[in-house]
């Protein structure tokens, strides 16, 4: 089971990110982490990782001043 | 080099940039803020960006990828003009990136220091923690996880926007999402979230590097 979990780990981020891999290649993927306990852990730690930075996504709104200073350059 | 005066653009132009380029402004203020890592400049940056877009928006192909187009114009105008203005070091080096496995450190807290499973760890930071990880990043590799993984873009709108081949994205991300594991489990040591390791060797790793 080694090498297909060094190839698992290795296209984990194509995976996760849904990126590059055929369909057959998803599914083999998907397979293996439904049978390796530790392969399906660190992947899932992976997705945890981007969830929480995915948590920033509109966590800074454009101060309402500079909008407004753009709106009216854009204006001139 | 001739840039189109506002006047150039047609009325329908200038309106589907205020109802199209506008709402975008959050996004584009957010990521000038973790490029710059200081609000003024992202200010300006973000001022600069749009004036350049508004300039350049006859040359726009409506229907296309309005974000990325944006983006696009934000990167090259940090690289171009905020890059040397960089004012504080960051906090990790891009060399020692590799070996860090943030799935194995919280293993050995398992076994040694009871309960502090992965959910313990990670909902404990709080999103300065997490802005503040990013912050740290060398820049290629914070520009790449900002892009995808806060933006959203794919690899190949990330190419577009940085203006490099698609295995460079990836590598970039890639390493990118290790600094910042690496970076995140630091900050839960300083924070007192898990234990603080007794090995020396932590310590050695961090130091202020440029890229």
């Amino acid at each position: 089971m080694k090498e297909q979990c060094r190839e698992t780990l290795e296209r984990a981020y194509l995976y996760l990110d849904g990126e590059l891999l055929s369909v057959s290649e998803r599914h083999e993927i998907k397979r293996h982490l439904e049978d390796c306990a530790p392969c399906f852990e660190r992947v899932g730690l992976e997705d945890d990782v981007a969830r929480i930075v995915a948590r920033l996504r509109g966590c800074e709104p454009c101060p309402a001043r500079l909008r407004q200073k753009i709106s009216s350059l854009l204006n001139e | 080099m001739a840039e189109a005066s506002p006047v150039d653009l047609t009325a329908d132009e200038r309106r589907r940039f205020q109802e199209d380029a506008l709402p975008l402004l959050d996004s584009l203020y957010g990521a000038a803020l973790r490029m710059t890592r200081n609000p003024q400049d992202a200010e300006d940056l973000v001022q600069e960006t749009m004036l350049r877009a508004y300039r350049a928006f006859d040359r726009f192909e409506a229907g296309t990828n309005l974000k990325a187009w944006l983006f696009r114009i934000l990167t090259n105008a940090y690289i171009n003009t905020y890059r040397k203005r960089q004012r504080e070091p960051q906090k990790v080096s891009a060399d020692e990136v590799e070996e860090f496995d943030l799935y194995r450190e919280l293993k050995n807290h398992d076994t040694q220091f009871e309960a502090t499973p992965e959910s313990i760890v990670l909902d404990s930071l709080v999103d300065s923690d997490i802005t503040d990880a990013i912050d740290d990043l060398p820049e290629q590799f914070r520009l790449a996880v900002v892009l995808s993984d806060i933006e959203g873009f794919t690899y190949a709108e990330m190419a577009e926007i940085m203006d490099v081949p698609m295995g460079t994205v990836m590598s970039r991300l890639h390493r990118g999402r290790k600094a910042l594991q690496k970076r995140l489990w630091e900050l839960a040591r300083d924070r007192g979230i898990v234990q603080g390791s007794t090995d020396p060797q932590d310590d050695q790793n961090e130091s202020s590097t440029s890229e």
